[in-house]
């Protein structure tokens, strides 16, 4: 799996089809309302994903655990969003931080891990 | 020589771009293009503070809120630009008294792009807002895309620096101070 991290708009879709050559037509984008199918070639938005598990009483990471098999080889998208202020919201808050927690660990499993900064791709992995 | 500086709020950005702009100038004309129209008393203290911070550094001030390359004609273009900030020049683009331009990004982009071109050296200073929890308005996420999108020419740029509380980190180029 690889991972492709970075802020909002920063380039990290484009750097998915121009490194690993994934198509437009295969990337699922997470919505914060549905499970997504997690055999997708590429996922984008993964911290909805992770919005729609805290929001609907699930383990993110348990889902993963468990359903390794189907996006062991995929590209995975995710926005930082673990910056900025301590939001007010609860579900805000838990949202943010089980990202962090979740994102931690699959960087831990990718095989690359880039982060994108103004369309410049930065290997952490 | 351009370099493109991003990153947090009061983290050291203005402060390394004046750095810069100095060792570049090498004794050569400096110029700073001031974006900032203030709005109110905060603005009108944070530009006080920045007139401050760049006291006796031989900056010449040119003052362009908008249609930004339009201040090289009041300049010597083989000069040392410090543009500061990326940020206040989109919001004065997207947001002039007249109304509300959602389409501006591709706009600055262009302006920022025929500006660097158009210099000897540049130094341009954004601010780094993309890394939050929060779920904007459709008016602020307008203004967020549309200053990632004018943060593009970085690609177009010599060196691209984050500055990270005070540290640099080089996505692009070099940077010897």
């Amino acid at each position: 799996m690889k991972l492709i991290i970075g802020g909002a708009y920063q380039g990290k879709r484009e750097h998915a089809v121009k490194e690993y050559g994934v198509r437009e037509e295969q990337i699922v984008t997470c919505a914060p309302d549905a499970m997504p199918d997690l055999s997708a070639p590429c996922l984008d938005r993964f911290e909805e994903f992770v919005f729609y598990c805290v929001t609907h009483g699930l383990s993110a990471r348990e889902i993963l655990e468990r359903e390794e098999e189907k996006w062991r080889d995929s590209v995975i998208i995710c926005r930082e969003i673990f910056s900025g202020v301590v939001p007010v919201d609860v579900t805000v808050r838990a949202w943010r931080e089980e990202t962090g927690r979740v994102m931690t660990w699959l960087a831990s499993r990718a095989e690359r891990v880039t982060r994108m900064f103004c369309g410049i791709p930065q290997q952490l992995k | 020589m351009t370099f493109y500086i991003s990153g947090g709020c009061k983290n050291g950005k203005s402060m390394l771009a004046q750095h810069l702009c100095r060792a570049l100038a090498e004794g050569g004309p400096m110029y700073y293009v001031a974006t900032m129209i203030p709005h109110d008393e905060e603005d009108v203290a944070r530009i006080r503070r920045h007139i401050q911070d760049r006291e006796g550094w031989g900056f010449r001030t040119i003052e362009q809120g908008r249609d930004l390359p339009a201040c090289l004609e009041r300049a010597d273009r083989n000069g040392t630009f410090l543009l500061d900030s990326v940020t206040a020049l989109l919001g004065n683009e997207m947001f002039p008294p007249e109304g509300f331009d959602p389409d501006c990004g591709e706009k600055v982009a262009a302006d920022l792009t025929a500006f660097i071109r158009g210099v000897k050296n540049a130094v341009l200073v954004s601010d780094f807002i993309f890394s939050d929890a929060e779920r904007y308005d459709e008016w602020t996420e307008t203004y967020r895309r549309a200053l990632a999108r004018a943060d593009r020419v970085a690609l177009e740029c010599d060196n691209v620096i984050e500055v990270c509380m005070g540290r640099r980190i080089v996505h692009k180029g070099e940077l010897k101070l």
